[in-house]
């Protein structure tokens, strides 16, 4: 009667101990290593999900081709949360349930922050594409960011605008979802410490589709630059109903304003000349970047972007500290994690006690829909 | 003043396109009694086959969105087809069924189409008009012209032809237009087959104004179905009321109460209801279970 017991016990601890203590993932393991790679590959959120994937899958397939970590097999995992929080917690469970090392993904900052305590209780950690500052208050150990934050992106945007091009009438508009309001809050307090209060400050929702009141309104200060704090699509419709309503102040915001999604929603004239505050600037910024664009091509026969860059450089990241622990998970592949050195495709990662990678972006423009470095302009 | 005219065109545009679901709904509704949850798919379907046709087929605008209402007419007599069988027996397995179809419609779309969706350039190049300082896209002029045109020959059908009187026949009593001769099949199919023709008319017109993906139906399918009850569900100019009553108070509240604005539309939503159940237009609901 006794061993029974006991042997349901053993069961039950073993499959309570985090991933990088079990049997299956740790160092003596011989079987694949299981990494989960959570985006939206539904939903509106999913063209983001979908670019993070293939950057992820990229690198996977490359370490998997070329050996593998230290001999064994990466089995990469794609779970769809949908951009949804709910759908992502539910999944944040499963995989630790499931003895998953690690997870990548998930694009959108408020999935990743629903995620984040559940991950850290299970000692696993967690490449984020996410960049919401709230992401790096949570100091979780378990927790990095393979960009820097909004505060970083929309420091480098302020700077730009005010010291270097002497802009002072700069309105707002930002929706009030994650990375919306992240946006809104970095670039206020960016603005507050150079003494400018913006001549309108406008937040919208991130379902809303018609903005003539807030643009009307906004149109009313005659800014210089309007400020867009909201994701590919409502900043491109932003833009585009702005120039309807005949606004003339230049456009400027973080990464989402530098892709195609956004030219396209807003109309190539539209976005003309928008400024963009981005680690990932263009496939052409240097050789690395023009050989990792050209590999992706092969690959996916299409343009590589900043989305697909960031996940390829997680995903590289992840895969050389299991070189470092020998597949092992938990703390220790933390740890491995944050002491990697990485000259990345959007930058030199160097993570923070916030988790945090990349600390510096640069300033771009769009040209004919694309963006270009703003010195090169 | 400026700001509350340039809010009113937003308004009427987005309500335009809001009156033409939520016809969709309410003719599906006064025929069968039953809500087609299916109907919001259904758009997002109608954008799709329109623009695809307008970019991949270079075909005139016009053109791809006649396209697209025959596309999603076979689409409604589809899904009423499916849905005859249960029609007097099980309403409630009815719902479900349309509630199924939303989901194939979407997932089919992402087949088809993948999940990222596309952006589509407006078929109007001209510039806005302006007025004393407002402006007026030229686009959201033809929105609301094209939905006006559409309103106005529902209407003709509905009460200037034969089809359209049996319609309405079977709407108020559909034993008694059985006995009379009426198909009430036939008629049901083709209530469908115009809500999904209305459908991608709203799908059609509302592509170049947003962006085209597989979820789109979902925004628009609940703000729709809103507007169909704030008129009063069933009632055609109830339809176009609640519509455009409901784009012109998502506008002011979107410029009035910022983040809020979302909250704000619905609770006047639901003031209205709790006040008048029945809608602007109240009718006595229609239920053939």
């Amino acid at each position: 009667m006794r061993s029974p017991i006991l042997a349901a016990a053993f069961i039950l601890l073993a499959a309570c101990a985090p991933p990088g203590q079990s049997n299956q993932s740790g160092a003596g393991a011989t079987g694949p290593i299981k990494i989960a790679n959570v985006n939206a590959q539904s939903g509106q959120l999913s063209s983001l999900g979908q670019w993070e994937h293939k950057g992820v899958k990229l690198a996977v397939d490359e370490a998997n081709k070329a050996g593998g970590v230290n001999g064994r097999q990466i089995q990469l995992d794609l779970f769809d949360s949908q951009g949804d929080p709910t759908v992502g917690t539910n999944l944040a469970r499963k995989i630790a349930g499931e003895g998953y090392v690690a997870m990548l993904g998930t694009a959108e900052s408020a999935v990743t922050l629903a995620m984040a305590p559940i991950l850290k209780d299970a000692k696993i950690p967690n490449i984020t594409s996410g960049q919401s500052p709230k992401l790096a208050e949570l100091k979780s150990p378990f927790l990095f960011l393979n960009a820097p934050t909004s505060v970083t992106f929309d420091e480098t945007l302020a700077k730009y605008l005010v010291d270097e091009k002497g802009h002072k009438k700069i309105a707002l508009i930002s929706n009030n979802g994650a990375y919306g309001s992240g946006e809104h809050d970095a670039f206020l307090a960016a603005l507050k410490t150079r003494n400018l209060t913006p001549p309108a400050d406008e937040v919208v929702t991130p379902d809303q589709k018609d903005f003539n009141a807030n643009l009307a309104k906004i149109r009313e200060k005659d800014p210089e630059v309007l400020f867009i704090g909201a994701e590919e699509v409502q900043s491109g419709l932003i833009a585009k109903q702005a120039r309807e309503l005949g606004l003339k102040a230049v456009f400027a915001g973080g990464a989402p304003m530098g892709t195609d999604v956004y030219a396209t929603t807003a109309g190539l004239k539209n976005a003309e000349g928008s400024i963009v505050s981005s680690p990932y600037l263009s496939n052409d910024a240097s050789e690395a970047i023009k050989a990792f664009a050209a590999k992706y091509k092969a690959a996916y026969n299409e343009e590589a972007r900043m989305h697909v860059a960031k996940a390829y450089d997680g995903a590289s990241i992840l895969i050389e500290a299991l070189k470092q622990t020998n597949g092992e998970g938990g703390q220790k592949l933390a740890d491995a994690i944050r002491g990697v050195k990485r000259a990345g495709l959007l930058g030199d990662y160097d993570y923070d006690a916030n988790g945090v990678g990349i600390h510096t972006t640069k300033i771009g423009l769009v040209k004919d829909g694309k963006v270009v470095p703003e010195a090169a302009s | 003043m400026q700001v509350f005219l340039q809010t009113l065109i937003g308004g009427v545009t987005f309500g335009a396109v809001y009156a033409l679901v939520a016809m969709g709904f309410s003719i599906v509704y006064r025929t069968m009694g039953l809500v087609n949850f299916a109907h919001g798919s259904v758009v997002m379907i109608g954008a799709y086959a329109a623009s695809t046709f307008y970019l991949a087929s270079k075909l005139p605008f016009a053109v791809a969105i006649v396209v697209a209402i025959a596309v999603t007419g076979l689409i409604g007599l589809v899904i009423e087809r499916f849905l005859r069988p249960l029609e007097n027996k099980d309403f409630t397995l009815m719902l479900i069924g349309t509630i199924g179809f939303g989901a194939v419609l979407e997932a089919g779309a992402v087949l088809v189409w993948g999940a990222t969706g596309h952006a589509v350039p407006s078929p109007v190049a001209t510039e806005p008009i302006d007025l004393a300082g407002v402006r007026i896209p030229t686009y959201n002029v033809l929105v609301i012209a094209v939905a006006a045109a559409a309103t106005g020959l529902l209407a003709l059908f509905l009460q200037r032809t034969k089809r359209g009187a049996a319609m309405q026949a079977v709407a108020m009593d559909h034993q008694a237009a059985t006995a009379v001769g009426i198909h009430v099949g036939r008629s049901n199919a083709m209530a469908f087959a115009i809500g999904a023709g209305l459908a991608a008319l709203a799908g059609s017109l509302v592509g170049p104004m947003l962006y085209v993906n597989p979820t789109m139906g979902g925004t628009l399918g609940i703000k729709g179905f809103a507007a169909a009850m704030l008129g009063g569900f069933g009632s055609m100019p109830g339809a176009i009321v609640g519509g455009l009553a409901f784009g012109l108070l998502d506008s002011f509240a979107a410029g009035n109460f910022q983040e809020y604005s979302e909250l704000v539309t619905f609770l006047v939503f639901a003031a209205v209801v709790m006040i008048r159940p029945t809608g602007i237009f109240g009718e006595a609901t229609v239920n053939r279970a």
